[in-house]
């Protein structure tokens, strides 16, 4: 049997068709999933052309949820903007609020005190954190394991009750501020977060890595399955826990860190098998890592100020600028236009799970249908951040 | 549109080393070479460095970026509408020397057309077609331009700066309460003012039927007993959610 597929063409729909010895054609079948489907993390549609039970093409169709991001920015000062970008990767909001605040203040050539760094460090490796429980849990339940989506759930719920206590909201928490951040640590905060890192990293996270680590289907069911190898992973730009699977060392806190990044080394967590199970191993092993950070940070923790003193209306000078933060999903920029008035000219807002998605068309083909959702469950995409 | 910084060089948040950056800038002449002459570079915030080369010689230096001077990663394409041009700006990551790169292209506003980069990277696919559909600039070569965030039938494009995200004039629409045939025609206008005035004529008492789209002014009429007099408020016009609402008339009106 010879398959003809369209290599060089990633998207452009064309005729597809097995053909057998005796000329017998097969003809394929064309399978809308989504945009309401529990496995696709969102509303994401996936237009499936099928030969049997191989899928041959797909072509995503995003946009469902697409807010107008990048024009609401142009339309509000700079200091509403950290409210708006919460919704962009919805579920590492605080991530999002740095990278903003991070690129107007790289344009102002102002740098938060370090406090407000230490702070910062902290939330994003707690959001790391919680991103990757999701990521973790859920990819489980699509893969017929109930428990572990409970259970990571469980911890994040400590983590959201911590944001909560430190910026009033438990999801859109509007904590950053161009400068610094909004409130200094309640009392007993950290207290309550070494408590809950011994626990997570002691008792909570060994549970749900025996869960499905030692799952048989859940092993059988990623390993060898959905194979990047590194020099596709740089040729499709990917970031985050995808490229460090397949064992290419990116992480912008690691070549370019920011904020305190530059004085708490990150050990970046590498894999080399580029496999579904790589990808869920980085994200487990990065947790643990995120834990040994937030040790490191509440430890090194300065006192002084927790903001700089910055006028409401806020008027950085003319200039752009390129702002690079990481997230659970890879990296994430904004490209930042100043035009010298209260509101940005431009803000394009580089989303990692948007480029991320990209590879899928090229991971799916020839794949099985039931390798579909493994596939789709470990790129791990945030429908917020695909359409913005 | 003169984007360059007033007050000297901005300050980098991270304090690169110099050499570092040098070294790029050294690499670049190869670029230069290639050109001709020699490309405008800038140093921007954060280690990053700014190039801005023809449209037409676009592939060929991405080529040498990627080939020579080892650039694997095209991260980030992003349109920048400044009314009188239009700009196509390329990220480039080079991982091996931790490298940012920026590739400035200028094109013009009303024709925005550059070559498309897919061939080089593969990246660049949703890259192109979103900023395609967001400022409209034409990537020639790419295989699949069309739109990607948004409707395929959607008129115009957001990020450009003319581009108004509620319409200045009005469509007629049916309503439940003409019949259909003239109010697409329009004739409603008159119709509907007659129906109004007679509607809340009758006291304060009678209640407005819940179906009729108010925009504030009959309850003015319930709270004051004046207005919506047929003609006696014929030049007062609010504005409300930018529609231009002429407040005798609950219907918003086609603006001529």
């Amino acid at each position: 049997m010879t398959l003809q597929t369209n290599q060089g063409d990633p998207d452009a729909a064309s005729a597809l068709y097995t053909e057998d010895a005796t000329g017998l054609r097969s003809e394929e079948m064309i399978l809308n999933m989504g945009p309401q489907h529990p496995s696709t993390h969102g509303v994401l549609r996936l237009v499936l052309t099928l030969d049997g039970e191989t899928v041959m093409q797909c072509t995503p169709v995003m946009g469902y949820l697409h807010r107008g991001m990048e024009k609401t920015f142009e339309n509000r000062p700079y200091m509403a903007g950290p409210r708006y970008i919460d919704n962009a990767d919805y579920l590492s909001p605080m991530i999002n609020e740095v990278c903003y605040a991070g690129a107007v203040e790289q344009i102002m050539g102002v740098e938060p005190p370090p406090r407000a760094q230490y702070i910062r460090v902290i939330v994003q490796e707690l959001e790391r954190i919680a991103s990757h429980l999701v990521a973790v849990g859920t990819y489980g339940l699509d893969l017929g394991a109930f428990t572990p989506v409970l259970w990571a759930f469980r911890d994040r719920e400590v983590i959201l009750d911590l944001f909560e206590a430190l910026s009033g909201h438990r999801f859109t928490h509007n904590y950053m501020r161009v400068g610094g951040v909004l409130y200094d640590l309640p009392k007993g905060w950290i207290q309550q977060c070494e408590q809950w890192a011994t626990r997570f990293v002691d008792k909570n996270l060994p549970e749900l890595e025996g869960l499905l680590t030692g799952n048989e289907i859940f092993v059988s069911r990623t390993r060898g399955v959905g194979y990047i190898d590194p020099q596709q992973a740089l040729a499709y730009a990917l970031t985050g826990p995808m490229t460090r699977a397949s064992g290419v060392n990116f992480d912008v806190r690691v070549q370019r860190p920011y904020g305190a990044y530059r004085e708490i080394a990150v050990r970046p967590q590498l894999q080399t098998g580029g496999d579904c199970f790589a990808r869920y191993r980085v994200r487990m092993d990065e947790m643990v890592e995120s834990v040994r950070l937030i040790r490191e940070a509440l430890d090194k923790l300065p006192s002084g100020p927790i903001s700089n003193r910055s006028p409401i209306a806020l008027r950085p000078p003319r200039g752009e600028t390129y702002y690079s933060v990481e997230t659970g999903r890879g990296e994430e920029s904004i490209y930042m236009i100043s035009d010298g008035s209260e509101y940005p000219y431009r803000a394009k807002l580089r989303a990692p799970s948007f480029v991320n998605l990209q590879i899928l068309p090229e991971l799916l083909r020839g794949n099985k249908i039931g390798d579909v959702i493994a596939i789709l469950g470990s790129i791990d995409i945030v429908l917020g951040d695909v359409d913005r | 549109m003169d984007l360059t910084p007033r007050n000297g060089d901005s300050v980098s948040l991270v304090a690169f080393d110099r050499e570092h950056i040098n070294q790029l800038l050294t690499s670049l002449a190869e670029v230069d070479t290639l050109v001709g002459q020699p490309v405008p570079k800038t140093r921007m915030g954060g280690g990053a460095v700014g190039i801005e080369v023809a449209p037409e010689r676009l592939v060929e230096v991405a080529r040498v970026l990627r080939d020579s001077l080892g650039f694997e990663m095209l991260t980030c394409v992003s349109g920048v509408d400044f009314v009188d041009h239009i700009q196509s700006v390329y990220h480039f990551r080079s991982l091996a020397s931790n490298w940012l790169l920026q590739v400035r292209v200028r094109l013009s506003a009303d024709q925005p057309e550059v070559d498309s980069l897919i061939g080089l990277y593969p990246s660049a696919n949703w890259l192109e077609r979103e900023q395609y559909d967001m400022v409209g600039i034409i990537y020639k070569g790419h295989p699949d331009l069309r739109r990607i965030l948004l409707d395929d039938d959607f008129q115009g494009f957001p990020m450009r700066r003319n581009f108004r995200a509620t319409p200045i004039t009005l469509h007629d629409r049916a309503t439940t309460q003409v019949d259909a045939e003239r109010a697409i025609s329009g004739e409603q206008q008159r119709n509907q003012e007659r129906i109004v005035s007679k509607h809340l004529g009758q006291g304060d008492e009678e209640r407005i039927h819940p179906g009729k789209p108010t925009f504030g002014s009959a309850a003015v009429y319930l709270e004051t007993g004046q207005g919506l007099l047929p003609g006696d408020m014929q030049g007062d016009v609010e504005t409300e959610h930018g529609y231009e609402v002429n407040t005798d008339n609950p219907t918003p009106t086609r603006k001529s």
